[in-house]
């Protein structure tokens, strides 16, 4: 793994920021489990790619991983800390070590792009000091220096995706989430969406990436999971989408 | 907490549903009012009957052809009886002069009442008021200068049970009245929480407090309590300008009716403002955890 860590002793202490065991989660109303006694290991700096078929438990998989729901069965631990224990009022302070991107951006419509950066800092009572200094740096990051007064309606899709990550990132996570980010958007685009997601990744953020696009994860040649019906059928450390496509 | 977000937020989301806003804040004022109301009526009844039960129990009234030993002798007994705690005696012209005060809004009811039309009387102040038949008992109606003996406890049964179901009736309505205001306010949050579900799903996903998320609803739906509270107080102001000082005057002065005091007016509305805040905060956040996912 080119950017993973050090599993060695001594130098960087090793850490595992995502554990699932045995997780199964079965939605009222549904007869076939979304996930079916997954079980997986991610670690601190991590680029992973999570593929499958459509209905196949991606979207189930993050959302387990946020406490945007709890697992059936099983125990999901993110950062040392098992979920399943976890209080309802402490799940912000989870949240606030992870970043989520998803397909269809998420951005308020009636704020510009540096105020939607700065309200999940300011939602999370980051001093005032703080956003005016670390906004306009992560949109710099983003390659969205001259954009930060427009409107999301006024930029590409590619932009507003990139404004989406600045304020998944904006706080430093542990953990980036990203649901399809290029879903919707054309192969040049997802690539430097993908050239960004790497860049997040080399500062030691663990990425998680959900994706049906075989062509990213071909070229990138990173960790992939696949699920299929809910089940983990290939974990692989420098993997491609289908096996002899 | 950035009290200039919370504001705004709150702020946008009042104008964003105004019709909402404003049957909700309605439906909230006048339940208060009635609340008020009732409250009002409360006291004015355990006033009046502080005034009435503990002055007068029993009234001897006598005959027209009473004479001076038969008024005497009657006057003897009360002193001696061990049941009466104090009486006092009223003649005729203190008769007229008391019903003057307290008829004096109908002057023509007045002018038609001669002046010895009322009779002259004992009242009667008993040690247990319920031993009223025992005086009857030792005046007997029609004999030795006595025309009728009254249980005025049991005329003010009557009354107070009258001002009681007027109470209950206002305060009953009141109740509903407030329901139909609560269901408002849930409805109203649950509009206003599917309005901003984009902020505040991504409020969620970067980890702000639920605190810090339900605030500006709770706010929203407090102050439109605070603003039906504050619309039932003046319409309290105005009962007291417009009805209690005017229509109610004549009877006040008179004593049958006790005053209501400004301190009640200002008391009560401050007490329904409260309840309008509280059960309008109350209610919107019961909602947010009954049937948004903040
Ligand atoms: N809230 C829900 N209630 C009931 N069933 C659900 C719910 N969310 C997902 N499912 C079901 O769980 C299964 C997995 O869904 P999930 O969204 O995780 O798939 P996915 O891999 O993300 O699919 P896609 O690639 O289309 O996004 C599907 O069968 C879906 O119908
Ligand atoms: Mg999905």
């Amino acid at each position: 793994m080119a950017n993973g860590p050090d599993r060695g002793p001594g130098l960087v202490p090793w850490r595992l920021v995502i554990e699932m065991q045995h997780v199964t989660k079965l939605y009222p109303a549904s007869g076939r489990p979304a996930l079916d006694d997954v079980s997986t290991e991610i670690d601190k700096g991590e680029f992973v790619f999570l593929i499958g078929s459509s209905g196949s438990g991606k979207s189930t998989f993050l959302r387990l991983l946020l406490k945007e729901d709890d697992p059936t069965s099983g125990t999901v631990t993110v950062n040392g800390k098992p979920l399943g224990t976890m209080s309802k009022w402490q799940v912000p302070k989870l949240r606030r070590t992870m970043g989520c991107v998803f397909q269809d951006f998420r951005l308020l419509r009636n704020r510009t792009v540096a105020q939607n950066v700065a309200f999940a800092l300011e939602v999370i009572n980051k001093p005032h000091r703080t956003i005016k200094r670390v906004v306009p740096e992560v949109l710099e990051m983003v390659g969205l220096e001259g954009k930060a007064n427009r409107l999301p309606g006024e930029l590409s899709g590619g932009e507003q995706q990139r404004v989406a990550i600045a304020r998944a990132f904006v706080n430093r996570p542990l953990v980036l989430l990203a649901d399809e980010p290029t879903g919707n958007l054309d192969p040049e685009t997802s690539e430097g969406i993908m050239l960004l997601l790497e860049r997040i990744n080399r500062t030691g953020t663990t990425v998680i990436m959900a994706t049906h696009d075989y062509h990213i994860v071909d070229s990138m040649r990173r960790r992939v999971i696949e699920l299929n019906g809910g089940v983990l059928t290939r974990d692989q450390s420098r993997g491609v989408y289908g096996v002899g496509r | 907490m950035r009290v200039n977000f919370v504001l705004s937020e709150v702020a946008t989301g009042l104008r964003r549903n105004l019709t909402m806003t404003v049957a909700m804040i309605l439906t909230t004022a006048i339940s208060l009012g009635l609340m008020g109301t009732g409250l009002l009526i409360a006291g004015m009844i355990s006033e009046m009957k502080e005034i009435y039960y503990d002055k007068v129990q029993v009234s001897i009234f006598l005959a027209p052809e009473v004479t001076e030993e038969q008024r005497a002798a009657i006057q003897q007994e009360l002193e001696s009886s061990t049941e009466v705690a104090s009486f006092v005696y009223e003649s005729q012209a203190e008769a007229y002069e008391r019903f003057r005060q307290q008829f004096s809004q109908q002057p023509e009811l007045v002018e038609n009442t001669p002046a010895d039309a009322l009779p002259e009387s004992f009242r009667v102040e008993l040690v247990n008021p319920e031993r009223y038949e025992v005086i009857a008992a030792e005046f007997p109606n029609g004999e030795n200068g006595v025309d009728q003996v009254r249980d005025e406890g049991e005329f003010l049964d009557r009354l107070f049970s009258l001002l009681n179901g007027a109470r209950n009736a206002t305060i009953a309505v009141a109740v509903v009245q407030a329901l139909a205001a609560l269901l408002l306010i849930s409805n109203t949050i649950q509009l206003a929480a599917f309005n901003r579900r984009n902020e505040t799903n991504i409020m969620r996903l970067v980890g702000a407090s639920r605190w810090y998320t339900q605030l500006p609803f709770i706010l929203e739906a407090a102050i439109a309590g605070l603003i039906g509270g504050l619309l039932a107080a003046g319409g309290l102001i105005l009962t007291k300008v417009l009805f209690i000082d005017r229509t109610l005057a004549g009877p006040i002065r008179a004593g049958i009716i006790p005053q209501v005091e400004w301190d009640a007016i200002i008391w009560n509305s401050v007490i329904v403002s409260g309840v309008g805040v509280a059960l309008a905060g109350i209610a919107a956040y019961v909602t947010l955890r009954l049937y948004v996912r903040l």
